[in-house]
């Protein structure tokens, strides 16, 4: 959640401290009510959101520290309110940050039992489209300045939002594209997100490791239970090599690790899987 | 079956065809017609679709804290139990690869799925079962006759006609294979009361036209056409006509003799069957000159490596292994309807059609699509309508979560009718025989608190 952006996480909280399903339509409407007008130069098909149901539109642009703002309109009441609620929680912040979101949040919001799946669709179809703009737009930005080594792309998921430039409407269970913040000097190569760091560091400070390996698959996960309300980061494959495994059994070195991570498991790391051997195991093969 | 006693009409005044109808749209004068039907109806035994409710287990449930009230009847129906049980009894005690075994269950699969081919063609008074093509549904049945007829009977230049308010199904496979042919699609339009215009219909006939693709019933107007007319109009030429009954053959009696229908297709889900299968109706002279559709086992007769040859129809357009299950369910739904009678229910349907038309004019601002029912004019059950202001899919929102009403919104498979009509979608409530007039009742209450919600936050 913390992943999020602030507006988004504030207009999450009012939602789930609203109750009542009429009432949560309510709050909807008003967002999409205060909504500002999208002018109709912009309903193109290019920003059109891909579905049956009703029409969705909605445009991207990047102001001169690329952040990335929206718009949007809709024919439906309540598909306009939820973009109003995308538009809101989304517009004024940095392309990478947008790109983080996982769509799972949408859970929190509690209107998926207000909401019907094919609705629900187009929310998420909404998120896509609007993800996949923002990164369109960054890339073309940064082909203007010329720099090519800022913002290393590490896709971790199988989506390739450039090249696919057709939307398609069915729901796709992969979380959000996954960046890596080359910014904070964090491990860019491997493509981990902050969980991810800090379960290496901290591996690596506790266990003085001579081998590690620390590999973010929480896309495999994206779409069951142990996913929902997290930011994604969820699942890893841990490897490492240490001398302190020496004299333990398995479930030992097993617990050990689970306990030097105890508060990530808190907080939204649902899986580890394990790979832990002394240096000697290693060599001796 | 209980007595209607027709209500002389005073005639209505059709609309100026210059005007496009707009909202609202119901005529005050409609109501007393309705009233009079119904008042001599109601009186007498329970009403069909109280007396068949309990057979069907999926109406008696909640959604979202309401009673269900299922008004999507014309994108699927619900299964009475006979059906469920036909089709578990299959699954549990004989089920078995069909036509090509030896033993036991395999023989009695094959003449329970034989038998359900005979049931079918009974039911719609085809001559012989031999013309009844089981397919996956309605839409593979069209490709059937499409891919296989079309090809090898259209030539660059022929004409097919169709009307704008067919469903996609009716429409996009003659696309491809008038792309492939060079054959001509053409298209009728609505009349000044919103039904495909019949006149022009016959007018367009002439020596080029090879196939008329018409529905029977509209799935969105709610109209009825004279097909009995129309396949004399195309006869007169040597075309040939394709009938949709997807919307007819499960509310009403539909006697393809009668008809004189070269072809017909149905649905087997929209007929209180299971999903999974539906049928080609064709006559014996035109399936027996028809290539095959799908190629692989079943259909052939002799298979060498660099050619083979093909079995009789149906057989020929039925390649591997069908939806055995499926079809007995579909002959178990066809008992059933049977059982009450399709004249008993077309009648009932349509008291309810009355009703249910009657009750949305009361709705402000409503716009319903199609045809106002009179005496000479018979809408089937259901209704497509838009509230001026409120989108459809709002609408439908908020009637299943607040209500527990089942409708649907959308173009209803429909685009090019919907494009005409100048909406991008409608709202749909569609009936069936297990329907109620509280069911009614229930969806116009919820109805009218929905569009207060929506109104009040303009």
């Amino acid at each position: 959640m913390e992943q999020l952006p602030p507006k988004l996480q504030e207009i999450i909280k009012l939602f789930q401290s609203v109750e009542e399903p009429k009432a949560k339509y309510e709050q909807l409407m008003f967002y999409g009510k205060n909504l500002n007008p999208l002018d109709t130069q912009f309903k193109t098909r290019e920003n059109k959101v891909e579905g049956c149901v009703s029409q969705v539109w909605v445009r991207a642009y990047l102001d001169q520290d690329k952040n990335v703002f929206y718009q949007a309109d809709s024919d439906s009441v309540l598909t306009k309110g939820l973009a109003a609620l995308l538009v809101n929680g989304l517009s004024g912040r940095p392309v990478q940050e947008v790109l983080r979101i996982s769509p799972d949040f949408a859970v929190l919001l509690g209107l998926q039992q207000s909401l019907t799946p094919s609705r629900n669709n187009g929310f998420l179809n909404m998120l896509k489209l609007m993800q996949r703009k923002a990164l369109e737009l960054l890339i073309e930005a940064e082909k203007g300045d010329g720099s090519s080594g800022n913002g290393q792309i590490a896709n971790d998921n199988s989506e390739k939002p450039v090249e696919n430039s057709t939307l398609d409407s069915k729901v796709d269970e992969d979380s959000g594209v996954g960046f890596s913040s080359s910014k904070n000097g964090e491990d860019s190569s491997s493509g981990l997100g902050s969980r991810g760091t800090r379960i290496k560091k901290k591996l690596e400070k506790e266990l003085s490791p001579i081998e590690l390996e620390v590999e973010d698959v929480s896309y495999q996960h994206a779409g069951h239970a142990g996913v929902r309300g997290s930011d994604g980061e969820t699942h890893f494959n841990v490897r490492i090599v240490s001398k302190e495994f020496e004299g333990k059994s398995l479930v030992k070195r097993h617990r050990l690790i689970y306990g030097l991570l105890d508060e990530e498991l808190q907080t939204g790391l649902h899986a580890l899987s394990i790979v832990a051997k002394t240096p000697s195991e290693v060599e001796a093969k | 079956m209980v007595e209607g006693v027709f209500v002389k009409l005073p005639s209505f005044p059709f609309l100026n065809p210059a005007v496009s109808p707009s909202f609202p749209n119901c005529r005050l004068g409609f109501r007393r017609f309705s009233a009079s039907l119904s008042a001599v109806v109601k009186e007498g035994s329970v009403s069909l679709g109280h007396s068949t409710r309990p057979d069907f287990p999926i109406l008696h449930q909640e959604v979202n804290g309401s009673k269900l009230v299922y008004l999507d009847n014309a994108a699927t129906s619900q299964k009475p139990t006979a059906v469920l049980k036909a089709l578990q009894n299959y699954y549990e005690t004989y089920n078995s690869n069909v036509h090509r075994g030896i033993h036991y269950l395999s023989a009695k699969a094959t003449d329970e799925y034989e038998l359900a081919r005979k049931k079918v063609a009974a039911f719609i008074n085809a001559s012989d079962s031999t013309e009844i093509v089981f397919t996956r549904n309605a839409t593979e049945a069209i490709n059937l006759v499409a891919y296989s007829w079309g090809l090898s009977n259209l030539r660059a230049g022929s004409e097919i006609i169709l009307s704008i308010a067919e469903h996609h199904s009716a429409i996009v496979p003659w696309q491809t294979i008038a792309q492939k042919t060079g054959a001509i699609l053409r298209f009728v339009s609505l009349d000044e009361n919103e039904v495909p215009d019949v006149e022009e219909l016959r007018g367009m006939i002439s020596e080029r036209t090879e196939l008329v693709v018409v529905h029977h019933v509209s799935n969105v107007l709610g109209s009825v056409l004279p097909i009995e007319n129309i396949v004399i109009w195309a006869h007169a030429v040597g075309a040939k006509v394709l009938v949709d009954a997807c919307q007819s053959v499960p509310h009403m009696v539909v006697d393809v003799q009668g008809l004189d229908a070269d072809f017909l297709v149905a649905s087997s889900h929209k007929m209180c069957g299971p999903t999974g299968v539906g049928f080609l109706f064709g006559k014996s002279n035109l399936l027996l000159d028809m290539p095959p559709f799908l190629g692989g086992g079943e259909m052939i007769s002799e298979v060498f490596l660099d050619h083979s040859t093909y079995a009789e129809p149906p057989s020929r357009f039925e390649a591997g292994t069908p939806a055995i299950g499926e079809a007995i369910g579909l002959g178990a739904a066809i008992d059933y309807l049977s059982g009450i009678g399709m004249q008993k229910i077309h009648d009932y349907e349509m008291e309810l059609a009355n009703y249910l038309y009657e009750k949305l004019c009361s709705v402000p601002n409503i716009r319903i699509y199609g045809p106002k029912p009179s005496d000479n004019i018979h809408r089937a059950a259901l209704c497509s309508f838009n509230v001026e202001n409120i989108h459809p899919t709002d609408l439908a929102t908020f009637l299943d979560q607040q209500h527990g009403v089942a409708i649907r919104s959308g173009h209803h498979c429909a685009q090019p009718l919907h494009r005409h009509l100048g909406v991008n979608a409608s709202a749909r409530a569609s009936l069936h025989f297990y329907n109620t007039r509280e069911d009614v009742d229930e969806f116009i209450r919820s109805l009218d608190d929905t569009v207060s919600f929506f109104n009040s936050f303009k």
